[in-house]
C-alpha cells in the first residue's frame, strides 16, 4: 500500500514537470506568427530617427494586408503624400512631385527609409520565419518584469539579410520584448526592443517599438502605432499601383 | 672716345649684316619661345582661376558655419538665410554680384535604375551677371523659374542616352532630412568650358531645388564676385562680420584662395610649368651663348687689327660689348614682339585643346586662350639682352688679352 | 675622295675652338631634347604601368556575365573554380592571380581611432602567395607586413590610412554582404601599409587575404576575377586573344579583357597629355634647331675665303662640297655623339633615380598615374633620331653657305669678309 503510494506520488511529480518542457520553439515561433499576423489592418502613428544632427519625426497611416502587402502614407508635412507600397518581394515608391513610380529592387532596397535605422529591405519579404530559419529554444531569462523564452533562429539560406536572430519572447503573452539581428558569428547588427504595448481584439502587440543599427553610433528610431485596428474589411484596390498614383 | 666706339660699333654691325643677323636671330627665336611659353602658362593659370570663380567658389563664398564640419554626410539641412543675407551683400560696395546656389547629389532614376550625378539649384537670371549663361547652353535653353525643367550636361546626356525633351525623376534627400523626388524635363544641354561639368552635373532652377529639397527660401552656399582690384580676404572677414552683426548668425565666409584644395591646385600646375619654362631659358641661354661666342672668335684677326692699331684692352671689351648689347637688344626685340603678336592673336582665337582635354578631371577648359602681359615679355626682353650681352663679356674680354701678333695670325 | 675626307679631317682639329663650339651647340640642343623626351614619355610610360602593376594588371579574366554589372559589384557571376585556370595559364606560361573584389563599410572604432566612424570602401581579396608574382605590393609596403593566408588581417593604401588615422595594429571592422545577400562583419587587423607609386591606389586601396574574405562571402572557392602578368612589351591586344583562345580551347566559359579595355574606366588622358607634349618637344627641338643652324652658318661663312682660295687652287666645286659637308657632317657627328652621350648620361640618372614632386601631387587627380618620383625612360627612338637629326641638320645647314659661296665669282670669295 505505501508502495504503490510512493509510487504514484513520483508518477505524479514527473508528469506534474512535463508540461514546462513541452513546448518547441517551433511552436512559439508559430504562436508569435500567429498573433502579429492578421488578414488586415488600418494604423497610423509616428516614426522618430535620431541621428548626429538631432531628432526627425515623421507620422503615417499604413493598411496592410496578409503577410506581404503593405501600404504607408506618410502624414507628417516633410514627407505629406509619399507613399511606400510593399506587394510580395517589389517595393515602389510614390512621390508627389514626380511623375512616375520609383521601384527599388536589388540593392537599393538596402537603403534605409526616411533616414531611419529601418531599411526598405527590413521591410519586404515573407513573414515567413520558420521557412527560412531553424529555431532552437535556448532557455529563459528575465528582461526586467517579463519572463522570456530566448529563442535563437539560425538561417537555413544564404538569400536572408540576417543569418542569427535571438529573440526573448514573453512566456505569458508571447509579445517579443528584444530581438537581436546578427552576423553568422554572432556580431550584433540590429536591435528592436518593444517599449510599451497595447491590446487590440484580444491580442498584445507593440505600441512603441526602438530600433536601432547596432553599426553606427547614436542612432535609434522609435516606431509609435497611434491607433490600430485589425481584421476588418478593406479595399483590395488600396494595394494597386493605380491607387498610389492617386 | 666713347661716342666713336658706339659708332664704330654700329658701322660693324651694319658692315657685316648677315653675321649680325645671325647672331640676332637666334636670340630672337628663343626669346620669342619663351613669350610664347610663359603667355601659354599664364593663359592656363588664368583661366582655372577663371573656371574656379564662375563655376565652383565665385571669389568668395558663403556657406552654413557647420557645413564644412559634415561634408563627408552631406548635410543638405545646414542652410543659409538667403533673404536675410541678400540685401546685406547689396549694400557692400565692393560686391559686383551675387548667386544664390545649392549643390545636391541625387539619383538619376531611369526606367529602373538610378544613376549618381550632382545637382545643381541656380537662379538663371542672377547668374547672367556672374558668368555668360548663353554660352554654356548647346542645345536647347536654360530652365526657367517657376517650371519643373533641368540644363543637364551634354556628355551626361550622351551617356545616358536621353535628349531635349526627355523627362527624368531626381530622387534626393532633403532639408528635412527626409527623402524626395521630383520629374523634371531636360530643356537644354549644356557645353561648360570644364568637361567634368558636362559629365555629371545637371542644373535645375533655384526655387525648384528649394522647393523639392525642402529648403523654403534657404540656400545651400552663396557665391560672389567682387569689383576689379578688391582684396578678398579683406572682403570676406568684411561680409562675415557684416552678416554676423545684422543677423546674429555666423556663417562660414572665405575668399577662394583659402578653399584650400581647388586653388591649391593652380599653384601645382604652375609650378610645373615654370619648371618647364626654366628649361627653355637654359636652352635659349645656350643658343645665345654659343652664338655670340661664335662671332667673337670670327673676328679674331678684326681684333688683333684694332689692337695693333692702339685700341686698348678695355675698350675693345667695351667695342664687342656694345655690339652684342645693340644686336641682341633688336634681336630680343624682334623675338618678344613676334612672341606677343601670336600670343594676342592665340589669345583672340584660342588654342583648341578640346580632344586633348576630354577626360580630364581638372578645372581647365577646353579651349585656351593665351595671356598677353606685358610685364611677362618685358622681364623676357630685359633677361635677353642681359644674358646676350654677358655671353659677349667672357669671350670679348679674353680677345682683349690676346697679343695683336697672336690674333693677326688667327685664321 | 681620300683626298677630300682627309681634308675635312685635317680641317676639323685644325679649327679646335670652332669645331668645339659649334659641336658643343649640336650637343646641349640634343641633349636637352632627348631629356625633355625622356621625361614627357617617361611620364605617361609610368602611368600606364603603375596602371598596370597596381590596378589592372595586364590581362584580367572574368565570368561573362560579371562586366555589365560590374559597377555592382556582383558576387554571383563568379569564376567557379579559378585555382584550375591558374594551372591551366601556368602550363602555357602565364602567371595569374585569384582577387575578389567587393563593396563594404568599413567601421572605425573609437579605441583606435578617436572617434567612431565608417567610410565606403572597395575591398580586394588577394591571394597572398600569388598576388606578388603579378602586382608588386609588396615592394611598396612602408610598413608592418604583407597579408599572410587565413588571417584577419588588412593591408591598406598610405593616403588612405592617412586620412583616416589608421596605423599598423589598428582594429577595423568590414561591414559587407555575402554572396547570397546575408550581412557579414569581417574584424580585421591593420597589419601593413603600402605606399605604391600609383595614387589612385593608395587612396583608396583595402585588401584582404583571399581565403578568410571567401569563407565570409561563402563564395565556395569562387572568385570574382583573375589577374594575368605580362610583360611590358608585348602586343596587348594579340595577348588577350591568345590568353582567350586558352580558355575557350579549354572548355572555359570566361572572358578575358587587356588592360587598355580596363583601363577605360581609369583614364582617358594619355592621349590628351600627348598632344601637350608633343607641342613641347617641338619647341626644343626648334630651338635646337636654331641653335645648331645659327652656329654652323657662321662657322661656314667665316671660311668663304679659304673656299675661295681652294676654288683659285684648282679643286673641282664637287670636291670643295663634298668637304665642306664632311666637315659640317664630322661636326655634327661629334656634337649628336657628345649630345647622346650626354642626355644618355642624364638620362642614366632619371630613369634610376629620378626627380621627386611628392609635395605636389598629393590631393590631384590630373589622371596620370605617376606619384612622387617622375622617372625618366629609354626612349631609343628619341636618342636615335637626336643623333641622325643633329648630324643630317648640320650638314643641310652647311650644304646653303657653300653652295652660294661655290656660285660666287672666285675674288668675290677672296674678299668675303
Amino acid at each position: 500500500m505505501k508502495r504503490r503510494m510512493v509510487f504514484i506520488l513520483i508518477a505524479w511529480v514527473c508528469i506534474a514537470q512535463l508540461p514546462v518542457f513541452a513546448l518547441t520553439a517551433e511552436e512559439i515561433i508559430g504562436k508569435i506568427d500567429d498573433i502579429q499576423t492578421f488578414s488586415t489592418s488600418v494604423s497610423s502613428g509616428e516614426i522618430s530617427a535620431k541621428d548626429r544632427f538631432g531628432v526627425k519625426s515623421s507620422t503615417f497611416k499604413a493598411w496592410t494586408r496578409g503577410t506581404s502587402d503593405s501600404l504607408i502614407e506618410f502624414t507628417s508635412l516633410a514627407e505629406k503624400g509619399q507613399k511606400v507600397l510593399r506587394t510580395k518581394n517589389e517595393l515602389y515608391l510614390f512621390y508627389p512631385d514626380a511623375q512616375e513610380l520609383i521601384r527599388l529592387q536589388g540593392a537599393a532596397l538596402r537603403q534605409s527609409m526616411l533616414g531611419t535605422d529601418i531599411s526598405y529591405e527590413d521591410m519586404t519579404g515573407e513573414k515567413d520565419t520558420l521557412a527560412q530559419y531553424t529555431a532552437v529554444l535556448a532557455g529563459q531569462e528575465t528582461l526586467g518584469t517579463h519572463t522570456c523564452h530566448v529563442v535563437v533562429l539560425t538561417a537555413k539560406t544564404r538569400s536572408v539579410a540576417y543569418p542569427m536572430q535571438k529573440l526573448w519572447i514573453d512566456t505569458q503573452s508571447y509579445v517579443v520584448w528584444k530581438s537581436q539581428y546578427s552576423t553568422q558569428s554572432g556580431r550584433l547588427l540590429k536591435e528592436l526592443e518593444v517599449l510599451e504595448t497595447q491590446e487590440i481584439s484580444g491580442r498584445l502587440l507593440s505600441r512603441k517599438t526602438k530600433i536601432s543599427d547596432k553599426t553606427r553610433k547614436d542612432t535609434e528610431t522609435t516606431l509609435t502605432i497611434t491607433s490600430l485596428e485589425i481584421d476588418i474589411a478593406l479595399d483590395p484596390r488600396i494595394f494597386s499601383l493605380e491607387n498610389l498614383t492617386w | 672716345m666713347k661716342m666713336k666706339l658706339m659708332r664704330v660699333a654700329f658701322r660693324n654691325i651694319a658692315r657685316n649684316m648677315r653675321r649680325s643677323i645671325l647672331s640676332g636671330s637666334a636670340i630672337a627665336v628663343a626669346a620669342m619661345s619663351i613669350v610664347l611659353l610663359f603667355a601659354l602658362i599664364q593663359g592656363m593659370r588664368d583661366d582655372m582661376a577663371n573656371n574656379l570663380k564662375t563655376y565652383y567658389t565665385g571669389e568668395i563664398r558663403l556657406q552654413n558655419a557647420r557645413y564644412e564640419e559634415f561634408e563627408r554626410y552631406n548635410p543638405i539641412h545646414l542652410t543659409l538665410d538667403w533673404e536675410k543675407i541678400d540685401p546685406i551683400l547689396a549694400q557692400e560696395s565692393f560686391v559686383k554680384a551675387v548667386v544664390p546656389r545649392i549643390n545636391f547629389p541625387a539619383n538619376l532614376y531611369i526606367k529602373g535604375t538610378s544613376h549618381a550625378v550632382m545637382g545643381v539649384g541656380a537662379d538663371f537670371a542672377r547668374e547672367a551677371a556672374f558668368q555668360d549663361t548663353a554660352a554654356i547652353v548647346k542645345e536647347g535653353r536654360l530652365p526657367q523659374a517657376g517650371r519643373n525643367e533641368m540644363l543637364m550636361g551634354s556628355a551626361l546626356a550622351r551617356d545616358l542616352e536621353l535628349k531635349l525633351g526627355d523627362r527624368v525623376t531626381l530622387l534626393s534627400n532633403t532639408a528635412s532630412r527626409g527623402s524626395n523626388a521630383i520629374t523634371l524635363e531636360i530643356v537644354g544641354l549644356s557645353a561648360f568650358p570644364v568637361g567634368a561639368l558636362n559629365a555629371r552635373y545637371v542644373w535645375v532652377p533655384l526655387d525648384r531645388a528649394q522647393k523639392f529639397l525642402l529648403m523654403g527660401t534657404d540656400t545651400q552656399e552663396i557665391l560672389i564676385l567682387l569689383q576689379p582690384r578688391t582684396d578678398e580676404a579683406e572682403a570676406a572677414s568684411i561680409i562675415r562680420n557684416d552678416i554676423l552683426a545684422i543677423t546674429g548668425v555666423d556663417t562660414d565666409t572665405r575668399s577662394w584662395k583659402d578653399i584650400n584644395v581647388l586653388y591649391s591646385l593652380i599653384d601645382i600646375a604652375q609650378y610645373i610649368y615654370y619648371l618647364i619654362g626654366i628649361f627653355f631659358f637654359l636652352l635659349g641661354s645656350t643658343v645665345i651663348i654659343n652664338t655670340t661666342m661664335m662671332v667673337i672668335y670670327e673676328r679674331m684677326r678684326e681684333i688683333g687689327t684694332l689692337s695693333a692699331l692702339g685700341m686698348q684692352g678695355h675698350e675693345l671689351t667695351g667695342l664687342f660689348l656694345m655690339e652684342g648689347a645693340f644686336i641682341s637688344s633688336i634681336g630680343a626685340a624682334v623675338g618678344v614682339i613676334a612672341g606677343m603678336c601670336i600670343t594676342f592673336y592665340l589669345g583672340k582665337a584660342g588654342l583648341d585643346f578640346t580632344d586633348a582635354m576630354s577626360g580630364i578631371d581638372m578645372e581647365i577648359s577646353s579651349i585656351l586662350y593665351p595671356h598677353f602681359s606685358i610685364w611677362s615679355a618685358l622681364f623676357v626682353y630685359v633677361y635677353a639682352v642681359v644674358i646676350s650681352t654677358a655671353a659677349t663679356l667672357i669671350p670679348s674680354h679674353k680677345a682683349s688679352k690676346i697679343e695683336p701678333v697672336e690674333a693677326l695670325r688667327y685664321i | 675622295m681620300k683626298f677630300v675626307l682627309s681634308l675635312a679631317f685635317k680641317n676639323l682639329t685644325r679649327y679646335k675652338r670652332r669645331t668645339l663650339i659649334t659641336a658643343i651647340a649640336i650637343a646641349v640642343g640634343l641633349m636637352m631634347y632627348i631629356m625633355v623626351d625622356s621625361m614627357l614619355v617617361g611620364a605617361e610610360f609610368e602611368s600606364m604601368r603603375n596602371l598596370r602593376w597596381y590596378e589592372t594588371s595586364s590581362v584580367r579574366i572574368h565570368h561573362p556575365d560579371y562586366w555589365k554589372e560590374r559597377l555592382q559589384l556582383p558576387l554571383d557571376t563568379s569564376i567557379a573554380d579559378p585555382y584550375q585556370v591558374v594551372r591551366l595559364l601556368d602550363g602555357q606560361g602565364i602567371v595569374a592571380t585569384v582577387r575578389t573584389t567587393f563593396a563594404a563599410d568599413m567601421l572605425l572604432f573609437a579605441e583606435d581611432f578617436g572617434e567612431d566612424g565608417n567610410i565606403s570602401t572597395l575591398v580586394t581579396a588577394v591571394d597572398p602567395t600569388l598576388d606578388n608574382t603579378v602586382f608588386h605590393f609588396e615592394d611598396t609596403l612602408v610598413e608592418g607586413r604583407f597579408l599572410a593566408p587565413g588571417e584577419n588581417a588588412v593591408v591598406m593604401g598610405s593616403w588612405l590610412a592617412e586620412d583616416i588615422g589608421a596605423k599598423v595594429g589598428y582594429w577595423v571592422t568590414l561591414l559587407t554582404r555575402g554572396n547570397g545577400g546575408f550581412y557579414e562583419a569581417m574584424d580585421m587587423q591593420i597589419v601593413g601599409i603600402v605606399n605604391c607609386p600609383n595614387p589612385n591606389v593608395n587612396r583608396t586601396l583595402v585588401m584582404v587575404p583571399l581565403d578568410t574574405a571567401s569563407a565570409y562571402l561563402a563564395m565556395d572557392g569562387a572568385a570574382t576575377e583573375l589577374d594575368l602578368r605580362l610583360s611590358d612589351g608585348v602586343d596587348i591586344d594579340e595577348q588577350t586573344t591568345r590568353v582567350q583562345q586558352i580558355l575557350t580551347s579549354a572548355g572555359m566559359d570566361l572572358v578575358a579583357y587587356s588592360w587598355e579595355e580596363l583601363a577605360q574606366d581609369y583614364l582617358a588622358i594619355a592621349t590628351a597629355k600627348r598632344g601637350g607634349s608633343s607641342a613641347i618637344l617641338f619647341l626644343v627641338f626648334i630651338i635646337a634647331a636654331v641653335g645648331i643652324s645659327n652656329t654652323m652658318l657662321m662657322a661656314i661663312y667665316e671660311r668663304i675665303r679659304e673656299l675661295g682660295m681652294m676654288r683659285a687652287l684648282g679643286m673641282p666645286d664637287k670636291d670643295i662640297r663634298l668637304a665642306f659637308l664632311f666637315e659640317a657632317g664630322g661636326i655634327g657627328l661629334i656634337g649628336s655623339l657628345a649630345g647622346v652621350i650626354l642626355g644618355v648620361l642624364v638620362n642614366v640618372f632619371m630613369v634610376e633615380v629620378g626627380l621627386d614632386f611628392g609635395f605636389l601631387m598629393r590631393d590631384m587627380d590630373m589622371g596620370y598615374r605617376i606619384q612622387s618620383v617622375l622617372r625618366g625612360v629609354w626612349n631609343y627612338k628619341a636618342i636615335v633620331i637626336a643623333l641622325v637629326a643633329g648630324i643630317v641638320l648640320s650638314m643641310l645647314v652647311a650644304l646653303v653657305p657653300t653652295q652660294r659661296a661655290l656660285k660666287m665669282d672666285i675674288p668675290e670669295c677672296l674678299r668675303h669678309q
